[in-house]
């Protein structure tokens, strides 16, 4: 078991009225952290809190179960008595709380299932948990392979393709007729919400010019100031839509607007040019015949969610194979957990049997000094010789402790102390960040038969908390 | 060559290599198409690996003096071979799962056609004129076959993004190939393949007067329909503002006209 926890509320524990009791300010972050790893047996923390979830990922003392004293600390922090939020709230140890991080980071847990956003805040939360001195080795190992196995779900799996909102569909059909929307044109065609932020998504994704209509002109003025575009006049309707690639309609008119008599003579002037309609307005703006015509693509309010249906249904079926790539990346996780907990019994076997070799070594070399000097070449096969023996030796207890399951290891590992009187240094994640050695480090502690000098344990490098996507 | 010697020699170790490789590119592609994006980068190595291998092949006949333009058989394998690789090179640009997915079974059977069909007898009068002639309609077909793929993918897509089929294996898989790029794309073939089949064309003609043979087979005026037919697909997209689904239905219907030219000339050989 390890000392990694998660305690928390999410969407799908608690609704917004209960979320929002809970919920941080990114500025009360670092203050937050500081005094929960102060008041609570809590070594490192990171505190993530979203519109859809307010977690605690950290790493407890040695011994002690801190989740109970963070939650507690939770509600404290918000005013609130922790029987009231006692059902929200949720709690995972060991394995499960890596399992539910890389699922969190892996959007799947989102309410979206594989949108984006949760990673870049996760990325975010850490940063501040690395500015606020609360995140350590431990947590920083578990984090950036957060990320990592993150970036795998998203480039392995359809689990983020697609539009999975009405106002990013248009964006995604655009992109499906166009490739590159640079330089293409958006014509708007009243003044409704959806085509504002229809526009804005079409805009942020490279269209250059959004031009504005509307049978008011102050409300096309008010809409192209809103959304930095160029409002026209209602009497141009034909040329604008010659002159468009991207149409977005929403007026409040009764009756069609956007007929195929029209489009007849657009389509001709725009030489079939392709031009995407997007008609989100209820009675729709558009007759459906336009549809037909060559180069014309027109979707209207129910096509868009058709399209979101489909791209959630899509992700749905991506999740199973994410699943299965979080689960490979925790076990494997675990492994390395694993064979971090036997370090220390490694080390200190490793250093009481170079330094018996080296005080025998030491007698003996003065021995037989005394009766005959020795070359510094003798000397050096001697030393080599030792040190292979000790190494040779050494190579079949490490190897079993790093092979032997979580609770067989520990019980190894004591064995092992036992025999040798080893009193090995428990490495907790406030102290020496053994979070930080990898399985090639291990082996070097006891396997390099080139042997080493006694006390050259490999350099531990420390995890860096405030450079997290490098390593994602 | 004479006129009573095969055209041929026994396929390469490296033909039925490619013909592996072809065939597991096919399946991993459709893999691909069926969910698995994982097999992306197998799937587009096969392609390299059945790529490198069918090139191999035509190295290894050229040492045995059997040149790619030396009959139509020869031809048609060659013709896969640049299939491939125009698929390969358009693939670094775009999205195209699906035009591998017909593309590669495509051009496996074409090489099979041109290695395992009987070779027939060699042509008489097959000089460097004639050559220069099996070569430049190669290449000119060659770049109206990945143009007439482009077009091709273009339709279906175009289809399922009209009649909004949302849950279609088009809407849903191919979404790195965007319909204006694609019918630009095309385009771009046909303007650099046809005046490479135009002088093929001429110098074809000047070579069948020079044997002093009739004009009167179907294949010459089959030829002479694809030439009309591209230019004009050309014309029309100049002049007319012609694009889309019209020009891609005239660059299939092109391509059409220039595979019956082909296949005439390969059942002529077989029966000779």
């Amino acid at each position: 078991m390890t000392d990694l926890f998660v305690v928390g509320i999410s969407w799908r524990t608690a609704p917004v009225a209960v979320r929002e009791k809970l919920a941080f300010r990114e500025d009360e972050l670092p203050d937050t952290l500081r005094a929960l790893t102060t008041t609570a047996p809590v070594a490192e923390a990171l505190l993530v809190s979203t519109c859809n979830r307010v977690e605690v990922y950290g790493v407890g003392h040695a011994g002690a179960d801190p989740t109970g004293p963070v939650r507690t600390f939770l509600a404290r922090q918000r005013g609130l008595d922790v029987r009231d939020v006692a059902d929200a709230l949720y709690d995972h140890r060991g394995n499960a709380a890596v399992r539910h991080v890389f699922r969190v980071a892996s959007a799947l847990d989102s309410l979206v299932l594989g949108e984006a956003q949760i990673l870049g805040q996760l990325k975010d939360a850490y940063a501040v948990a690395g500015a606020s001195g609360t995140s350590g080795p431990l947590l920083g190992r578990c984090m950036e392979r957060a990320f990592g196995v993150a970036k795998r779900v998203r480039s392995e799996t359809a689990i983020a393709r697609g539009a999975a909102n009405v106002s990013t569909v248009a964006v995604d059909l655009a992109h499906r007729v166009f490739g590159d929307l640079s330089g293409k044109s958006v014509l708007v065609v009243g003044a409704g919400k959806m085509s504002r932020l229809a526009a804005r998504h079409l805009y942020a994704s490279g269209a250059q010019h959004i031009v504005v209509t509307n049978r008011s002109p102050e409300k096309a003025e008010a809409l192209a100031d809103e959304i930095d575009g160029i409002a026209k006049p209602w009497a141009q309707l034909e040329q604008l839509l010659t002159e468009a690639d991207v149409v977005i309609s929403s007026t409040g008119a009764r009756e069609p607007i956007l007929t195929k008599a029209l489009f007849k003579k657009v389509t001709k002037a725009r030489r079939w040019r392709p031009l995407v309609v997007i008609d989100i307005a209820v009675p729709r703006d558009a007759e459906p015949k336009i549809g037909d015509l060559d180069g014309v693509y027109l979707y209207d309010i129910d096509d868009l969610e058709k399209v979101v249906a489909a791209n959630l249904a899509e992700r749905a079926k991506s999740a199973e194979q994410a699943v299965r790539i979080v689960e490979h990346e925790a076990g494997q996780f675990e492994q390395w957990l694993r064979t971090q907990s036997v370090v220390p019994a490694i080390r200190a076997l490793r250093d009481r049997f170079h330094q018996v070799a080296e005080t025998e070594l030491t007698k003996t070399l003065d021995q037989l000094a005394r009766r005959e000097p020795l070359s510094a070449v003798q000397r050096e096969s001697i030393q080599r010789v030792m040190q292979l023996v000790v190494n040779k030796l050494l190579h079949q207890p490490t190897t079993a402790l790093r092979a032997a399951a979580a609770d067989e290891a520990a019980l190894r590992a004591d064995v092992l102390c036992a025999l040798f009187a080893l009193e090995p240094v428990r490495a907790s994640s406030d102290a020496i960040p053994i979070g930080a050695l990898d399985t090639a480090q291990l082996e070097a502690i006891a396997l390099d038969d080139r042997a080493a000098p006694p006390q050259a344990i490999p350099d531990v490098p420390t995890t860096s908390p405030s450079e997290p996507s490098e390593r994602s | 060559m004479t006129g009573d010697r095969l055209l041929s020699v026994a396929p390469s170790p490296a033909f039925w290599v490619a013909v592996a490789a072809y065939a597991a590119a096919s399946a991993a592609l459709f893999m691909v198409l069926a969910g698995k994006t994982s097999w992306k980068r197998i799937a587009l190595g096969l392609v390299v690996f059945a790529f490198v291998a069918h090139g191999t092949d035509i190295g290894w006949r050229g040492t045995l003096n059997v040149h790619p333009a030396q009959s139509v058989r020869e031809a048609i394998g060659f013709l896969s071979f640049i299939l491939t690789g125009g698929y390969l090179l358009a693939s670094t640009r775009y999205q195209l799962t699906l035009g591998g997915v017909v593309i590669m079974p495509v051009a496996l059977v074409m090489l099979l056609a041109a290695r395992l069909t009987p070779a027939g007898a060699a042509p008489d009068g097959l000089d460097t004129l004639g050559r220069i002639h099996i070569s430049l309609a190669t290449i000119g077909v060659g770049v109206f076959a990945l143009a007439s793929a482009l077009s091709a993918i273009y339709l279906v897509e175009n289809r399922a993004l009209k009649k909004k089929k949302f849950d279609s294996i088009a809407f849903t898989k191919a979404s790195g190939a965007p319909l204006e790029g694609l019918d630009r794309l095309s385009h771009r073939l046909v303007l650099v393949g046809f005046p490479i089949f135009t002088v093929a064309l001429v110098l074809g003609a000047v070579w069948v007067s020079r044997l002093g043979e009739s004009l009167d087979r179907p294949e010459y005026p089959l030829a002479a329909v694809t030439w009309l037919a591209f230019a004009g697909l050309l014309l029309a997209r100049q002049v007319y503002g012609w694009r889309g689904a019209r020009a891609a239905k005239l660059t299939l219907a092109g391509f059409a006209a220039a595979i019956a030219v082909l296949a005439i000339y390969l059942i002529r050989r077989m029966v000779a």
